[in-house]
């Protein structure tokens, strides 16, 4: 059953790795750490498949919301000084990862670049549509939204990412 | 001209995936990250029950301290008695007569007088 779980995982790893970039503002650091908090979730059985949708849209839910969790870790750290101590260490800063940035081609930097000025429900939508091959039905379930409020994401990030596109082509 | 657009952003992200992919960490290292942070999380379960047993505990010693040694505010309730200036009115002749037990053989109620 555990060797069942692991395989499926290694066949989504190179997704779930794309995807925990992507929900921690492509910060290299924070993303590792995510997804093995992630696998942590889905090895010891906190976070077990019921096969309400597909294994590949449940991995990469427990992926958002353990990212939504450590953002959430990240700004109390924040507010609270002495919070750390309980907390323990800050994985990154959130920042995106100066190496990673250098070795992307100019196109991707691009993307990149307008990705982070859409709006975080925006940029997963799109993300898990055109990256990760999902239906707008499976990222809303993903994202933990309404169907039809992924739908709107969807058409509106598309609009302003195209539109950001064109201003960084100029 | 939607479809073409859609295409060019498909193509965005499909280059964006081969990068992602490139440099994705091997699977074996995450998941031995994963089960060396599940050897920590035990410590980090104990160090927030220690977290909350001390601010219970600082709650419960401070409530008594201040308990012991704080000024309790006492209220004379008969200082902030009010009395209304028409109260005059709503006293009737004789009516200390009806606020007192009779007594038998008083002068007051003898049935000599009566």
């Amino acid at each position: 059953m555990a060797a069942d779980l692991t395989a499926e995982l290694e066949q989504l790893h190179a997704a779930a790795f794309g995807w925990a970039l992507s929900c921690c503002g492509w910060d290299r650091t924070a993303a590792e750490d995510v997804l093995q908090a992630s696998y942590l979730k889905l090895l010891d059985g906190r976070a077990r498949f019921e096969g309400r949708s597909s294994f590949r849209t449940f991995v990469l839910g427990v992926i958002a919301r353990t990212a939504r969790e450590a953002r959430r870790r990240s700004a109390l750290r924040r507010w609270l000084p002495l919070a750390s101590l309980v907390l323990g260490p800050e994985a990154a800063d959130g920042r995106p990862d100066p190496a990673t940035a250098l070795a992307r081609a100019d196109d991707t930097t691009r993307l990149v670049r307008a990705l982070e000025r859409l709006s975080a429900r925006q940029r997963q939508v799109l993300h898990l549509v055109f990256y990760e091959d999902l239906t707008i039905a499976e990222a809303a379930a993903v994202a933990g939204i309404s169907v039809g409020t992924a739908r709107t994401h969807y058409e509106r990030g598309k609009a302003a990412l195209r539109k950001l596109l064109e201003k960084e082509r100029a | 001209m939607i479809e073409r657009d859609d295409h060019q952003l498909r193509n965005g992200f499909e280059a964006l995936r081969r990068e992602d992919a490139a440099g994705t960490p091997p699977f074996g290292a995450t998941v031995a990250g994963a089960r060396a942070r599940q050897a920590t999380v035990p410590r980090h379960r104990a160090l927030r029950l220690a977290a909350a047993a001390v601010a219970v505990v600082a709650v419960v010693v401070l409530s008594i301290w201040r308990e012991r040694d704080g000024v309790r505010l006492q209220i004379d309730l008969a200082t902030v008695r009010w009395r209304a200036p028409t109260d005059f009115l709503l006293k009737l002749p004789g009516d200390e007569l009806l606020r007192s037990v009779p007594q038998l053989g008083s002068r007051g109620l003898d049935r000599r007088t009566l």
